[in-house]
């Protein structure tokens, strides 16, 4: 058990696979550590995830418990939520979303102890801030179970807090790629074509066009934010998968993966590195394009939440795509196969999804939004099950989850659980808006993925 | 004697083809090690099994102290090496390339800028700092490696074949930057497959061939080794004449061997391996000429450690 805990998770992975040794090239620091520092590295790293564990833990628990005994957990989020103010069917999930955010929140802290970033202190205290926040102003009990590991961390960093520091991989990275003018050519043609497509919206609902037809301003404004919101998708979607789907085979290409490997830098701090230099692209030129996006505000029919909410969901898609890159790209270690598996991954997330879902739920959590029975003659187990189902796979989707929440927002301005009425029965069931489920989900995607593709790593070479 | 780097009969095997076949070196602290051999021997192989990034099928390598097996990290920081190809990122100036290769190390940014000035005047690239690393030359890369192994002062350079492909002005260059470090301190354990290039800087030569070191030792124990006699090459002028000598020389004292060789320009040649002085030299001059046979050249062969191992691997070289 002693050992169990030094080794965290790699150690409960070989309770499974009976020890293994792993011929790799990438060595492990938590197991090798040379000196203190790297030593406290580890520590901190298994501190997180350890906690990460409890919480999902208890997550797991109030899921169950919201199963099994659906009338008294109404109770129980009331105790666990004290301040809240809706109802108390409600307080349960919204404890549950809090301590998945929590998961979420220290398996990130993990990846980017591991990888020694800079930004691990500040995005510590910005969780510990939430928390005392949650739990001075909601009541949120389980703040107490993130807040107390995270006293521990911080105290473990303080001891060496120049460990943790810029990112040297990500530094080569960046002034390699925005130097010259390359970076300013590409930034420029995307503009221009944003530009003309935004221009080309525009002229395509002048009444000349469409035939005499008048458009509202409102709509013209929200048609444009659409448009541009859902070429940025795209653009996520095919860039960042190929920016990091190289990232190993594209060392061994310039020969320099080898020397990377005798060199004492780690792979977290190689594939956070490689995945930091990729989104700080792709936010480079999803920044660029801000002042397009606002055209829709000229016009009004868009609110700052939704452009809000709109770059969340493009930066978490980002964040996974970039993730299952670097994943396959570890898995494989070749450019052209790794690009393979990753695109083939983003299509279907992003465009296979939606059709399934519509073909095996046919739309029941937009009309159960919408107040409209989702299933003709169905039981009150089978119409939940349904909208449920529905919500989480309209969730794992930008896009449907963009356009749930945009509907949720516009019907019932919520934004974050909507009660809804079960046509069947009449009774009041609680969703969780899709933006919300998505950005959960998609970052506690992304930290597996990492933490999955430095094991992976670690385990190839000869 | 102390050994910084030492193997004991490392074998490394990829599917049925056998890299190494037991190899066992033993390198001395402070020492300029030549390891030679011909291409696909297994230089490489043994390289990146000393430097942790292969591992071997069998056996044991220890790298200032450090099990390759079990101590990688503590053996990565010792070491700096150097593969046989330059990596490249286009787009970096030179003190970022340094640089990022510092960070790597884990050494404070603070100390990086120093450190770096210090490297480039070492391998004397302090006026190319600003330049980008892929419009330097091919001498001037390998120097830019060189300050890139020295980054976070390791006790011992692993080098791949640094020499290969430079001109020969880019080659002494190179030669004297290793001397140079040596003087420092550092060991130098670098391969290379001209024996040639390696006789005149190395102290000490190990050479590899099909996997398995043939010899392996200091040049002056090598020396001793092969050259056991000296070699002297009488010319004449046919066969017959040949075969007299050879008679002859035979009956003289301290004659160990003689053989007729392949003719050279027409001439037919005799080698006389001599274990004497250079007395019985004269002696044996003396002898031949007044056997009344005209010879046309005696030649005492000059002591090339290339030449001699060719001479001691025939039949062993594949």
């Amino acid at each position: 058990m002693a050992n169990l805990l030094k080794t965290g998770f790699s150690g409960l992975r070989n309770l499974f696979t009976a020890g293994q040794s792993v011929g790799d090239a990438w060595i492990d620091t938590a197991t090798a550590a040379l000196t203190p520092r790297e030593a406290l590295i580890g520590r901190v790293a298994r501190a997180c995830q350890w906690s990460a564990l409890l919480n999902a833990v208890v997550a797991l628990a109030l899921l169950l418990i919201l199963i099994v005994v659906p009338t008294s957990s109404g109770a129980l989020g009331g105790v666990l939520l004290g301040s809240y103010a809706g109802p108390p069917e409600n307080a349960m999930l919204l404890v549950m979303i809090g301590v998945t955010a929590n998961v979420t929140a220290l398996l990130l802290l993990a990846v980017a102890a591991l990888a020694q970033e800079s930004w691990t202190l500040p995005f510590l205290a910005a969780a510990a801030v939430i928390n005392i926040a949650a739990l001075l102003f909601l009541g949120f009990l389980p703040a107490v179970i993130a807040l107390l590991p995270l006293a521990y961390i911080l105290r473990l960093i303080l001891q060496d807090v120049g460990a943790w520091h810029a990112n040297p991989v990500s530094v080569k990275e960046l002034r390699g790629r925005m130097r010259g003018v390359r970076a300013f050519a590409i930034i420029t043609i995307f503009l221009v074509l944003m530009s003309t497509f935004t221009v080309l919206l525009y002229l395509l609902q002048l009444p000349s066009v469409t035939g005499g037809r008048t458009i509202i301003t409102g709509e013209l404004g929200r048609l444009l934010f659409i448009g541009v919101v859902g070429i940025e998708l795209v653009l996520v979607v095919f860039i960042v998968p190929a920016l990091t789907a190289g990232a190993i085979s594209g060392e061994r290409e310039h020969k320099t993966y080898d020397l990377l490997q005798t060199t004492l830098l780690s792979a977290p701090m190689f594939l956070v590195g490689k995945m930091e230099s990729a989104l700080g692209y792709i936010l480079l030129l999803l920044a660029t394009a801000i002042p397009l996006q606002s055209i829709a505000f000229l016009f009004g029919g868009v609110s700052e939440t939704e452009v809000i909410i709109a770059f969340i969901i493009l930066l978490v898609t980002g964040l996974l795509l970039g993730a299952l890159g670097l994943f396959f790209s570890a898995q494989t270690e070749r450019t052209l196969t790794a690009t393979v598996r990753v695109y083939t991954v983003a299509m279907g997330l992003c465009f296979g999804l939606p059709l399934i879902a519509l073909l095996l739920f046919q739309n029941a959590f937009g009309k159960a939004i919408s107040g409209l029975p989702p299933l003709p003659d169905a039981s009150p187990l089978v119409e939940s099950i349904v909208i449920y189902a529905d919500m989480l796979l309209a969730a794992i989707n930008p896009i449907t989850a963009a356009f749930y929440t945009q509907q949720m927002l516009i019907d019932h301005q919520e934004l974050a659980i909507l009660t809804v009425q079960r046509a069947s029965d009449g009774a009041s069931i609680p969703v969780i808006a899709p933006w919300l489920l998505t950005t959960l989900l998609y970052l506690l995607a992304t930290a597996f993925m990492i933490l999955l593709a430095v094991r992976r790593m670690r385990r190839n070479a000869s | 004697m102390e050994l910084i780097i030492e193997t004991k009969d490392l074998w490394k095997t990829f599917g049925d083809f056998q890299a190494v076949r037991g190899v066992s070196l033993s390198v001395p602290v402070g020492s300029l090690y030549g390891f030679v051999g011909p291409n696909g021997a297994g230089k490489t192989t043994t390289m990146r099994i000393l430097t942790t990034l292969t591992r071997p099928s069998s056996g044991e390598a220890r790298v200032a102290g450090y099990s390759v097996l079990e101590d990688r990290r503590a053996v990565r920081r010792a070491i700096g090496y150097m593969p046989d190809e330059f990596g490249v990122y286009e787009d970096l100036r030179v003190w970022e390339y340094l640089d990022f290769f510092a960070a790597c190390y884990d050494i404070p940014e603070n100390e990086r800028k120093r450190l770096i000035g210090d490297l480039l005047e070492l391998v004397d690239l302090s006026h190319r700092r600003e330049d980008m690393v892929d419009k330097l030359s091919k001498g001037m890369k390998q120097r830019l490696s060189l300050a890139r192994t020295l980054a976070h002062d390791p006790q011992v350079l692993i080098l791949d074949e640094p020499a290969s492909g430079l001109d020969p002005r880019a080659r002494v260059e190179v030669r004297e930057l290793l001397g140079e470090l040596v003087n420092m301190g550092k060991t130098i354990f670098f391969s290379s497959h001209i024996l040639a290039d390696v006789e005149d800087i190395c102290t000490h030569i190990g050479i590899i061939e099909a996997g398995q070191i043939i010899m392996e030792g200091s040049i002056d124990e090598l020396k001793r080794e092969l050259m056991e006699t000296r070699e002297i090459i009488v010319s004449v002028r046919d066969h017959d004449d040949a075969e007299k000598i050879m008679s002859l020389a035979q009956n003289v004292q301290d004659v160990a061997n003689v053989e007729i060789i392949t003719p050279r320009s027409g001439r037919f040649r005799v080698r006389v391996d001599f274990g004497g002085d250079d007395e019985g030299i004269a002696a044996l001059n003396r002898v031949l000429n007044d056997s009344g046979v005209p010879i046309l050249g005696f030649v005492e062969e000059e002591r090339d450690l290339e030449h001699m191992f060719m001479r001691v691997t025939k039949g062993l070289v594949t």
